[in-house]
């Protein structure tokens, strides 16, 4: 089993292998990922993406992300894919460039959308650009 | 009590979840800070999918923001307010035209903080209010009559209908084949505006004004027109010969509600003391002025007025007195311009007239022909003789690439000129005045 830090974010089986993680793991990851059910609410919240947004994992975890945690993501870019993916049945795994407002500063990341038919939790998943 | 740290979170997310973009930015329009819904409005019209300079992100859509503020002379100040930046077009009847607001705040020599938000939603609540009202104007009026006409693509008459005769009095040969110019005075409308409306009409799926038209007997009465695209749906035609667009036009007598049209347009667009159209009405008709430019490339004249000497006036007689005088230059202007030109009131004794679809020859005419017009008059105001002169200053652009700040500037250094030459004068701009200072 690979140890989590080591894990690269463009790996193709990635999404099964954050569905495998326990929550330790996924805090030792060295990008950010956000889990979220059907209605959007946030479930997962590792500790990367935690530091890097400035917020606790008490804050965000329980909120809807796209309304009241990633307000920025609400559009046709991000929330949009989620919900067609939904709607269609079809497994979603796409990589996005993207500017994040990390701490009110312009990030530029890579984000990862997964959605598959058969989880309940769709995840997005954070890597910052070098 | 919180600790700082827990303070500092809650700021944070207060930011984050602010529901309205809010960026600063360096003079140079670099992004400094900007929150969420900033980056939700902005991405998806940023050309490159970066967010390093606001005014690359508003390039494609809004390019005048750069010349904007570096035109923004004041050390700090609103630069722009809720401006209006039009994302998409839409398509009439199934997606909304997406418009975004942009409050520009200059902090500094250094910083500037912007204030972005959607206003998709309002702008339409505002059309449909627009479109309420022309229902309701219909329905509450008690309506007596309305014609109807329809025009071809380019605004000719293509048949007669008894209505139009009840209304407005034309005879079937003297309307069909003819511009729906014929309906409105002299001065009222432009080959272009006619045309404005048109396509107005295309983009909107109607296109409604208030104002003066003529009878065939020359007499005038207060209509609102509604023109709307007919879209022929004849299934039967094939599709690759498609047919020219031709358009519904129905003009109602509303002489009896233009009171009631008229105060509600004087609350918000007029100048309190003069009646003329106030400093943001002025704004708000150039910047459609400049969309129809950019569309159908004419000529655009600017002239700037200022009451010479106007602080000996109110030193010598009192402000009342200054007043008084200022409106019986709304009076002249009134009378010298047509009424498709918007005459404004910008400034304290500073006027501004846009005059559409003119040259530079054709403004100078008129300018002078108020200016003599002032000269001659002897205003007897509370028993006391005053007269008094005005100074012009006039210039023209062709096509929008200007920009209004530019026209705005080159007519100010004329009417600077013009004071400058001893008053009671009109000139025009020219380049080389580029070089000379501003005038204040």
């Amino acid at each position: 089993m690979n140890n989590a830090s080591s894990i690269q974010f463009d790996r193709p089986d990635l999404g099964a292998c954050i569905e495998a993680f326990t929550e330790a793991e996924l805090d030792e990851l060295a990008f950010g990922v956000i889990g979220f059910n059907s209605d959007t609410t946030v479930t997962l919240y590792n500790t990367f993406e935690s530091k890097y947004a400035g917020l606790s994992r008490e804050r965000v975890v329980g909120n809807p992300l796209f309304t009241t945690v990633a307000p920025c993501m609400n559009n046709f870019m991000v929330a949009h894919r989620f919900e067609e993916a939904a709607a269609h049945g079809t497994t979603l795994d796409e990589t996005i460039d993207y500017v994040l407002t990390l701490r009110m500063r312009p990030i530029k990341v890579k984000l990862r959308l997964f959605a598959g038919p058969g989880s309940s939790t769709r995840y997005v998943l954070v890597l910052r650009s070098l | 009590m919180l600790s700082i740290e827990e303070d500092y979170e809650a700021l944070i997310q207060f930011l984050y979840l602010a529901p309205v973009g809010l960026a600063q930015t360096g003079s140079d329009g670099e992004i400094v800070m900007i929150n969420p819904i900033s980056a939700q409005l902005l991405l998806p019209i940023s050309r490159d999918g970066n967010l390093t300079n606001l005014f690359d992100v508003f390039e494609p859509i809004a390019p005048e923001l750069r010349h904007l503020c570096s035109a923004f002379t004041g050390s700090h100040g609103m630069i722009c307010d809720a401006l209006r930046i039009q994302i998409t077009a839409g398509m009439p009847g199934k997606s909304d035209p997406q418009v975004l607001s942009l409050s520009l705040l200059k902090l500094d020599e250094q910083r500037l903080m912007a204030v972005i938000g959607d206003v998709t939603l309002q702008v339409k609540r505002e059309r449909q209010l627009r479109q309420n009202d022309a229902w309701f104007n219909a329905i509450l009026t008690g309506i007596s009559d309305y014609a109807l006409v329809r025009l071809d693509k380019t605004g000719i008459v293509e048949d007669w209908n008894a209505s139009i005769g009840r209304v407005t009095g034309f005879t079937r040969e003297s309307l069909v084949g003819n511009s729906y110019s014929l309906f409105f005075p002299t001065g009222a409308t432009t080959t272009e505006s006619l045309q404005d409306r048109l396509v107005e009409a295309d983009a909107n799926g109607w296109s409604l004004a208030d104002g003066e038209q003529i009878r065939s007997d020359g007499t005038v009465y207060w209509a609102s027109t509604m023109i709307s695209p007919l879209r022929l749906q004849d299934s039967a035609a094939p599709d690759d010969a498609p047919q020219d667009p031709s358009y519904c036009l129905i003009i109602r007598d509303i002489t009896d509600k233009r009171e009631a049209s008229e105060n509600h347009r004087r609350a918000t667009a007029c100048d309190h003391l003069t009646g003329l159209a106030n400093r943001h009405a002025f704004f708000d008709a150039a910047a459609m002025e400049l969309e129809r430019m950019r569309r159908v490339p004419r000529p655009l004249s600017l002239i700037l007025f200022d009451a010479d000497h106007f602080k000996k006036i109110n030193d010598q007689y009192g402000h009342p007195t200054g007043d008084a005088v200022l409106r019986e230059l709304a009076v002249a202007m009134t009378a010298t311009f047509r009424q498709i030109d918007v005459v404004a009131r910008v400034g304290g004794e500073e006027f501004a007239i846009l005059l559409p679809s003119t040259d530079l020859s054709g403004a100078m005419l008129v300018a002078e022909r108020l200016r003599e017009l002032v000269a001659s008059q002897v205003l007897m105001i509370d028993g006391v003789e005053i007269k008094y002169t005005v100074s012009g200053g006039v210039a023209t652009m062709h096509d929008n690439a200007l920009g209004l700040d530019v026209l705005m500037k080159r007519a100010d250094q004329a009417l600077y000129a013009a004071k400058g030459r001893g008053r009671n004068c009109i000139e025009s701009w020219c380049a080389e005045a580029d070089t000379k200072g501003p005038r204040r």
